[in-house]
């Protein structure tokens, strides 16, 4: 079972992680967008073969989200951290 | 009861105590047994050569590898199926059963099959019984019956099974004279080994055959080191991520986190491909040097040897000591006949001969000669495949060495190391070596030492590689030639499937079954993918092997289901609800009570008098700071920021696609405190969902603890509620004071609490929370205090009615993944022109395009008859009945005197009041009419009173 370094925890077994899905930043100016390009952020994802960014959630421990690099074939977690500035669209 | 004819005297390192001996029934027949003897060492001791019955064509097999790999030796004891009886210890009073076989072992009918072979060709039953379709429960009765392997109990509760986490930094799998080398080598560098071998004694195959004397130095170094933990009779089923292993013992699964992993595991015995080869008297190598020297049991007469390395010769020299005639060795390395053996050259075992035992086998020289030799032990020696299954699944890489004749590892995972004869290292000079180099890798890795001396490898290389082995192809003689013993697939059913296209060795498995029976390939694998690679005329570097997958042998499911286990989340009322009579249903992971005894009269209760529910398993937020407005007013489809002071409201969340997830109430209880509930089954990923936008930037200013488990609540709620709270608190609960949706925070009982008043009910109500380690007292408190006045409690089946008396949605079962919060009727909450809100972008295309289905209220025209939940709604189309929308909320309405429900409709239909639709039930069609708004007290009165 795959180990996921917590930024806040440290090194736990991925069943502690609720698997968040692929970074996938929802568009500022929502209310612009055309119905396709709605459509295309509520489901469309990349879905690559490689590296790819993700969110992870420490479900059963200090209930952090935290970013993950994973390469999507190999399984291969090269590191986690913290998004540095949350951005916020007030 | 039967004697043990064939058990020889006393071995030297013998597993069995001739001390002691007990009995056993196999198949009805007693049986003697010394404390160590396997099941299948006593039977055989006694003469017994069948074991089982082969799965498609139930031919008689005996014992053929006695390592646990093939599935000759399967046996049902009491209700477990697919016993390995040349693994399990026999046992006083233990009563086997054949599988597979009737009525009888040694007659069974069912090996009639056999004359129907060439209509069951490999794949058959893509073909056959397709037609006619009425036959089809026959068929399956049928096939039911005839296919599988031991019987299940469907009653069998499958107790004693267990699960230990174990760490180690190194683990080595395997405990022969490598894994036993590594281990020492890596502890030896200070690292924590974990130490597992399958059988129930350490040494491998030194225990009874090869350089056995050098077996107690090496358990001599081993014991006492306080470095490595020793598992037997432990077999490491799995390797997945960053080196997580699992291994079973017995009832037992370990989940065993590594931080290196050295293969130590061996070699599997493979057959040769030859008709007949299946017969009872063929047998591995292994399996006749454990007869003789653990178990001291003569496995046959008159034997035949193939001899394909040193082992083989062992094989010969100690068949002969046992008293066994060697009618002749088979041999392709040199060694010539001074031994006192007939040795044969240039000769291959063309057939095998014999009714339910060998009999005789036929030798052909390839060039037409033949030599037909009487015998009941043919064994053969000398095939190998490296046991690597565990080092595929984690990633290392092999490729085919045909100069060897056997895969060798091309690559290896970091942290994953293989030694010994799975590395393609014979004889235990090299395999000491090899395991001794693996564990300093294996620490070295760790930061442990700094690895092997360089002089380490080069003292490997002058051993010298692996003795060269060309595969042996099948032989060419009359009658059926197993490639896969377990599925009963011949070599005919390779070249079969092939020339029908199923080409690669993935497509060959999937379609032939070949090697996807108990052995799992062990057996097989190597032969299928020869055979595979010369039906197609490519070279094996060409033909790519199957995935190997966890677990390496079969686990039984009780192993991976563990002990029943099942959390239950309890209320502090728990003791109290049972103690008056509630039967408790599950709601998710909590126990909540459903009724008393009698729902409708709690309904009745509740809008007469008073009544009061336990709703301690609501989700509860207790939000803080300056930020908390602006969070709230983008998290919900409804308004939060100027919310007063004292004031609560109802709300929904949506998802982004502007579906319904949740609902609750909230209050105001400060300028900078809010508090707000969420659905008992939503709490969690309520909170998730709520961590998350606060995380990406939404939450400045605004902290959040979750008080789901911290705070009890409870629903007062009837006419008679506000006379029964007013008597245990010094609030004023004046309508003035304290009116519809506010909040206060106040004494009741002498408790610190939060009070609001909403309307779930229906009825003036006040949802109470308090601290969960007073909830009993209060709740208590209440029921006392409303005695007077008649008051009961309720449970979830009479607030489901309740609240369906007002039109109440539940978020779940008046909801789905579809729901959008207009179509569900709840646009007086959505406040569309809020700047941004989770679902605005989606709910705003629903308020332009409109919905197509609406949630609306029905009624139904016959009185007492209420229909299910979930049934279908259909409308005519063209004279064809369509379904058009259907019911997800249906009860008989006590208050009412009649069914009342929520359904999906068209939305013209759904608007509509009084419009009337049919309902699908079995072929009958039920009418009903639509009713918009609340069935009670639609002016909402009640709760304001």
């Amino acid at each position: 079972m795959l180990i996921l370094d917590c930024p806040n925890c440290g090194k736990r077994n991925a069943s502690e992680f609720r698997y968040g899905g692929e970074v996938h930043p929802r568009p500022p100016a929502a209310q612009q967008l055309s119905e396709a390009e709605w459509a295309h952020y509520l489901y469309m994802r990349p879905n690559q073969q490689g590296v790819q960014s993700e969110w992870w959630y420490h479900r059963a421990g200090c209930g952090l989200w935290f970013l993950a690099e994973r390469h999507t074939y190999t399984g291969q977690v090269t590191r986690t951290w913290l998004p540095e500035n949350p951005k916020s669209d007030d | 009861m039967t004697d043990s004819t064939e058990r020889l005297a006393p071995q030297a390192g013998e597993a069995i105590d001739r001390s002691r001996s007990f009995e056993f029934t196999f198949e009805g027949r007693t049986y003697t047994a010394h404390p160590g003897d396997t099941i299948a060492s006593a039977l055989a001791a006694a003469g017994v050569r069948v074991f089982s019955r082969s799965f498609k064509y139930h031919r008689p097999r005996g014992l053929l590898c006695g390592a646990g790999h093939c599935p000759n030796c399967l046996v049902q004891i009491g209700d477990e199926p697919n016993v390995r009886s040349c693994q399990r210890p026999a046992e006083e009073g233990m009563a086997v059963k054949a599988q597979n076989a009737w009525p009888s072992l040694d007659f069974d009918l069912l090996s009639l099959t056999k004359y129907f072979s060439a209509l069951m060709p490999v794949g058959f039953y893509y073909k056959t019984f397709i037609r006619p379709r009425f036959l089809w429960p026959l068929y399956e009765k049928v096939l039911r019956r005839a296919a599988g392997l031991g019987k299940v109990d469907p009653h069998s509760h499958g107790e004693g099974f267990s699960k230990e986490f174990l760490h180690a930094e190194v683990v080595v799998v395997g405990g022969g004279p490598t894994g036993i080398s590594a281990a020492l080598a890596a502890a030896g560098q200070g690292a924590r080994v974990l130490l597992c071998e399958e059988q129930a004694a350490l040494g491998g195959h030194l225990r009874f055959w090869g350089a056995q004397e050098a077996l107690p130095g090496l358990l001599a170094e081993l014991a006492g080191q306080p470095r490595i933990q020793v598992l037997t009779g432990t077999m490491v089923t799995g390797w997945y991520a960053d080196h997580w292993l699992s291994a079973v013992q017995g009832k037992r699964l370990y989940k065993i986190r590594a931080r290196s992993v050295v293969a130590a595991t061996g070699a599997y015995e493979q057959p040769l491909l030859f008709a007949g080869n299946d017969l009872p008297g063929v047998m591995l190598g292994g399996a006749v040097l454990r007869l003789l020297r653990l178990y001291g049991v003569k496995p046959g007469h008159r034997a035949v040897v193939v001899a394909g390395d040193a082992q083989g010769w062992e094989v010969a020299q100690a068949l002969r000591s046992a008293g066994v005639e060697v009618g002749a060795v088979l041999s392709g390395d040199g060694r010539d006949g001074a031994e006192g053996f007939e040795v044969l050259r240039g000769y291959a075992v063309a057939q095998a001969e014999g009714g339910r035992r060998l009999r005789r086998v036929v030798l052909a020289d390839g060039q037409g000669g033949r030599r037909r030799l009487e015998c009941d032990l043919l064994v053969l020696g000398g095939n190998w495949a490296p046991a690597a299954d565990l080092a595929y699944m984690a990633g290392c890489r092999a490729e085919y060495d045909a100069d060897r004749g056997e895969y060798r590892f091309a690559q290896m995972r970091p942290g994953f190391f293989a030694a010994g004869r799975v590395n393609g290292v014979p004889g235990i000079e090299g395999q000491r070596l090899d395991g001794q180099r693996a564990g300093l890798e294996a620490a070295g890795y760790l930061g442990l030492g700094s690895g092997p001396v360089a002089g380490l490898a080069e003292e490997l290389r002058q051993l010298g590689p692996t003795p060269a082995r060309a595969w042996v192809p099948p032989a060419s003689g009359e009658g059926k030639n197993f490639v896969c013993l377990c599925e009963d697939v011949t070599d005919t059913d390779v070249q079969t499937a092939v020339a029908e296209g199923y080409e690669s060795p993935e497509l060959l498995k999937r379609y032939s079954t070949i090697s996807m029976g108990p052995c799992q390939g062990k057996m097989c694998g190597i032969n299928a993918l020869h055979l595979c690679a010369r039906a197609r005329g490519l070279s094996m570097r060409q033909a790519v092997r199957t995935t190997a997958r966890p677990p390496t042998v079969p686990v039984s499911l009780g192993n991976l289901a563990g002990q029943h286990l099942e959390p239950v989340q309890h209320t502090p009322i728990h003791q109290w609800h049972l103690d008056h009579g509630a039967r408790m249903m599950g709601a998710g992971l909590w126990m909540r009570p459903e009724h008393y005894g009698d729902a409708a009269a709690e309904v009745r209760a509740v809008r007469q008098g008073v009544g009061l529910i336990d709703v301690s398993t609501l989700g509860k937020m207790q939000f803080t700071g300056p930020g908390v407005g602006a969070l709230l007013e983008k998290l919900y489809v409804n308004p939060w920021r100027r919310l007063g002071v004292g004031r609560a409201r109802y709300g929904v969340m949506c998802n982004d696609e502007g579906v319904v997830i949740d609902d609750g109430v909230g209050a105001r209880l400060g300028e900078e405190e809010w508090y707000l509930t969420t659905t008992s089954s939503g709490a969690a990923g309520v909170f998730e969902l709520v961590q998350w936008w606060m995380q990406a930037g939404w939450g400045k200013g605004a902290h959040l603890a979750d008080l789901t488990e911290a705070f009890a609540a409870f629903n007062l709620a009837g006419p008679q509620s506000r006379a029964v709270l007013q008597r245990l608190t010094t609030l004023d609960l004046g309508n003035g004071a304290f009116p519809y949706m506010h909040a206060r925070q106040g004494e009741v009982a002498g408790v610190s609490c939060r009070l609001m008043r909403l309307g779930f009910t229906g009825e003036l109500s006040y949802e109470i929370h308090c601290p969960s380690g007073y909830g009993l007292h209060l709740w208590e408190a209440l029921m006392e205090a409303g005695k007077a006045f008649g008051i009961a409690p309720f449970g979830v089946e009479a607030q489901r009615v309740l609240r369906l008396e007002k039109a109440h949605i539940i978020v779940g079962q008046d909801t789905d993944a579809l729901a959008d919060a207009l179509s569900v009727g709840l646009e007086g909450v959505v406040k569309l022109d809020k700047p941004d809100f989770l679902g605005k972008r989606s709910l705003m295309r629903v308020a332009g395009a409109g919905s197509q289905q609406r949630l609306t209220g029905f009624r139904m025209m016959r009185p007492g008859l209420v229909p299910e939940e979930g049934l279908q709604i259909v409308g005519r189309r063209g004279g064809k009945l369509e379904i058009i929308g259907w019911i997800t909320s249906s009860r008989f309405s006590p208050t009412l005197g009649e069914a009342i429900g929520l359904c999906w409709l068209p939305s013209g239909l759904a608007g509509r009041s009084g419009a009337e639709f049919s309902i699908f039930r079995e072929g009958e069609l039920l009418e009903a009419r639509v009713h918009l708004g609340a069935f009670y007290d639609p002016a909402g009165e009640k709760v304001r009173g």
